[in-house]
């Protein structure tokens, strides 16, 4: 939908590169094909939470929920599969718990008509989180059955599972935004919501959309973390959404909503995992990390606003 | 009048350039004391940019500004205002929740004596009294600026400048968004300034306006002074020739619709809230029925509730199609019908900014060109590209982002929406903040879709408009219709004592 000039596509791409450049010079073991996987594979579950708040930060929306909603869906999976039901049928059952999960914010918003959707899903992410840890009891849920792990924490021609989903559900998505008639509808409610619903489209139904797949997304990287965990830790997620914004903003969408890319989002998702195992592998306290991707993200979101100032001036 | 032997402000080859597009070059104007100077030319002329850098806001290139015969540099807004001259933008910029008084006051309220600068409220309330005395207008100074209408926040941006020593104002298209009667009263009181010697510097659109209020006007054109002359020596041909640089086709002057035309559109007793009343309606294939009115007159809000856009509380709207009578209830099945909308703001309710304007066109997407939830490009694009072509949209190409493209285009890219499949048409103020010859041809436009059998029902708060465009003319009042004027027998006085209420004549 959006055709921004080549230079402001590809500054995201820009600092992905760069920051590889500068970590391989840094550090002998950045730039091997084991570490490269490895970084893949714990940018997986990011990159996939970061796809759905993609969708709705579109719409000029946020969903704050989606950490809490891996926290609420990773034990409802394992709890499933604790008492016998398979992993396929558990794994379909959290991805719909977390789709209705989604279309509940939608309809917060939709419906009662909260002012923003801040706090509608700032709600969800205590009642998720709440309901998180009732069910389990405060404590991890362990014992899933063996199969679920070997399948989803595998891999497939050495390529990590997580990061053969992340890059099908991309696929998937990148269609999705380009290609529908949803993704555009999207894109022009974040744009314009009053010229949206004057073209006739149905504003409500499609914001429903966007905040259900958010939620889907959620419990997809649920299903993951579980997996790699092998267990479900009722805590999980915490603080995942902030990350997601992240990597949604350091790809190149805007909070003002309309503007924002699949390609975009993997590169903040993937410039986030880059910098965390480049600094380990440098050495880095875990307290200075915290600070350097602080510094990332608000430099991010301040290209974000040079980029409208150019965006209006031009 | 005679001018005063130094100018109060002159302009002496003022150039700017934002990279490679000159805004304006060899730009040389002189401002008398005590004069009302119009400033005319199309939206692109550069009457922004020489406002900007008059204001302090912009810098030039080059040229030098003198204020009464003195070389003075503008780096800032406030050395501006420190010399005497302000600027009232089209849209004030004032702050909603506070007070008038405080508005006009803002950033110099007097304070009482000691530490903690309490403010002086019954001082500050004096002051802004005093300022709107200036313009022999009461405005409640305690009730806040969110709650008065446009017309007001327009007097009170003026009253601000007054309040601070202004001597030059410039006003930025102040009446675009206001009504007929409201743009009387605001000439009145702007004429109530300049008896007492204050300097106007006058931008609008609006011919009759210039007319009825400058003394002399300059014309800019691609950012050059083409001419500056008395009012009274051009007519509106003249004045018309300069901004567009070549002469104007003559009027439009379409014929009425056939007599056996059928209606195409059938409204009975549309009421929405207590906004809107009664609203019956029939507009016939071909025709092209106006909505004249006050503003708050209804106008907007008959479209909206027709299109569906508003939620009406009785009533019933039928478009006539291939197939007999659809009724219409929401913005879905107003579309489906063959119904389209160019509301009032573009820029608020009508484009999608972050996008091109293939997509902005194919926002109203056709059911063809979507398949299994999929967009058929193949027939987006060639929908975008034959209204670029149909309404000669200056772009570069249907991949430019709409935000790029001038008032005027951006508003035939609306348009362009509804070229195809739209029986009904409903337009709502479908030339505002568009340059002349823009105008023209969105009038030709609307001319031509309605001889190819579209029925158009267009508001507009331009008596001028209406009367050019539309076969017949509905006047509304307090959300009614009062009355019903054929056009060959409507002049403005008539429609005017109607929207006011000076007469009254049923609907036939």
């Amino acid at each position: 939908m959006t055709r921004t000039p080549w230079w402001q596509r590809l500054a995201p791409l820009l600092g992905l590169f760069l920051l590889c450049l500068v970590l391989s010079l840094a550090s002998p073991h950045f730039l091997t094909v084991d570490n490269l996987l490895n970084v893949l594979r714990q940018s997986a579950i990011n990159a996939i939470l970061a796809l759905g708040q993609l969708l709705v930060i579109i719409t000029a929306g946020i969903d704050l929920s989606i950490g809490s909603v891996v926290g609420l869906t990773i034990v409802i999976l394992t709890l499933l599969m604790r008492h016998g039901v398979s992993a396929l049928l558990a794994a379909a059952i959290t991805l719909g718990v977390g789709t209705l999960i989604g279309l509940g914010n939608g309809l917060l918003l939709t419906r009662l008509r909260l002012p923003h959707p801040f706090i509608s899903t700032l709600g969800t992410l205590n009642v998720a989180r709440g309901a998180a840890l009732l069910l389990a009891g405060g404590v991890p849920i362990s014992g899933l059955p063996p199969g679920f792990r070997g399948v989803v924490a595998g891999s497939l021609l050495r390529v990590p599972m997580p990061v053969v989903i992340a890059a099908v559900a991309y696929l998937i998505t990148h269609v999705f935004l380009s290609r529908t008639v949803y993704g555009r509808d999207l894109y022009a409610i974040g744009g314009n919501r009053e010229a949206a619903r004057l073209c006739g489209i149905p504003v409500d139904r499609r914001l429903n959309l966007a905040y259900a797949l958010s939620g889907a997304a959620a419990a997809l990287a649920a299903v993951v973390l579980a997996a790699r965990m092998n267990s479900g830790f009722p805590l999980a997620g915490t603080g995942a959404e902030l990350d997601a914004i992240a990597a949604v903003i350091i790809g190149g969408a805007s909070f003002f909503g309309g503007v924002g890319t699949v390609g975009g989002t993997l590169i903040g998702a993937l410039i986030i995992g880059f910098l965390r195992n480049g600094l380990n592998l440098l050495d880095v306290s875990a307290f200075w990390q915290m600070i350097v991707i602080g510094v990332v993200i608000v430099v991010a979101v301040w290209i974000d606003v040079l980029r409208q100032r150019v965006g209006r001036a031009a | 009048m005679t001018p005063a032997p130094t100018p109060l402000l002159e302009m002496r080859g003022l150039a700017k350039r934002f990279g490679a597009q000159v805004a304006l070059q060899d730009c040389s104007l002189a401002i008398a004391a005590g004069e009302v100077h119009a400033l005319a030319g199309e939206n692109g002329a550069g009457k922004s940019t020489l406002m900007a850098i008059l204001s302090g806001a912009l810098a030039p290139d080059e040229g030098e500004i003198l204020w009464e015969g003195r070389p003075v540099g503008l780096p800032d807004v406030r050395s501006a205002q420190g010399l005497g001259i302000s600027i009232v933008h089209q849209e004030p910029q004032l702050v909603a929740s506070l007070s008038v008084a405080e508005n006009i006051g803002l950033g110099r309220l007097p304070h009482r004596a000691g530490p903690v600068r309490l403010v002086d409220t019954g001082a500050m309330r004096a002051a802004a009294r005093a300022a709107l005395d200036l313009l022999g207008v009461s405005v409640p100074v305690e009730a806040a600026v969110g709650a008065i209408g446009v017309a007001q926040r327009q007097l009170v941006a003026i009253a601000r400048a007054l309040h601070f020593g202004a001597r030059l104002i410039m006003l930025d298209e102040p009446t675009s968004s206001l009504s007929l009667g409201e743009i009387e009263a605001l000439l009145t009181s702007l004429r109530a300034l300049r008896a007492r010697g204050t300097t106007l510097v006058y931008i609008s659109h609006r011919l009759e306006e210039l007319r009825a209020i400058a003394d002399r006007v300059t014309v800019l054109r691609d950012g050059r002074v083409v001419t500056t002359a008395p009012m009274d020596a051009m007519d509106n041909d003249a004045l018309i020739t300069a901004m567009s640089g070549r002469e104007l086709a003559a009027d439009l002057q379409a014929g009425p619709p056939p007599p056996g035309a059928e209606p195409r559109l059938r409204v009975r007793d549309l009421a929405q809230g207590g906004r809107l009343h009664a609203f019956t309606l029939d507009v016939r294939e071909g025709e092209v029925v106006g909505l004249a009115g006050l503003m708050g007159a209804g106008r907007s809000r008959a479209l909206r509730t027709i299109f569906g856009a508003d939620r009406r509380t009785a009533g019933t709207v039928e478009v006539r199609a291939a197939d007999g009578w659809r009724g219409v209830h929401d913005v879905a099945s107003a579309i489906a019908a063959g119904v389209g909308l160019v509301p009032e703001d573009r820029r608020a309710l009508g484009l999608v900014f972050t996008a091109t304007v293939c997509d902005n066109v194919g926002l109203r997407t056709p059911p063809e060109a979507r398949r299994w939830g999929l967009l058929l490009s193949r027939v987006l694009r060639p929908l975008a590209e034959a209204a670029v072509e149909t309404l000669r949209i200056k772009a570069r190409g249907i991949d430019d982002p709409v935000r790029t493209l001038s008032g005027g285009n951006q508003q035939k890219v609306v348009l362009g929406r509804w070229l195809r499949d739209t029986r009904v048409l409903l337009l709502d103020e479908p030339t505002r903040g568009v340059d002349v010859s823009a105008k023209a041809e969105i009038h030709r436009h609307l001319r031509a879709l309605a001889a190819s059998g579209v029925a158009l029902l267009v508001a507009s708060s331009e008596i001028p408009e209406l009367l050019a465009l539309c076969d017949r003319i509905l006047v509304m009042r307090q959300g009614r219709v009062v009355g019903e004027v054929p056009r060959d027998r409507a002049t403005p006085a008539e429609i005017l004592s109607l929207a006011t209420g000076a007469t009254e004549r049923r609907a036939s």
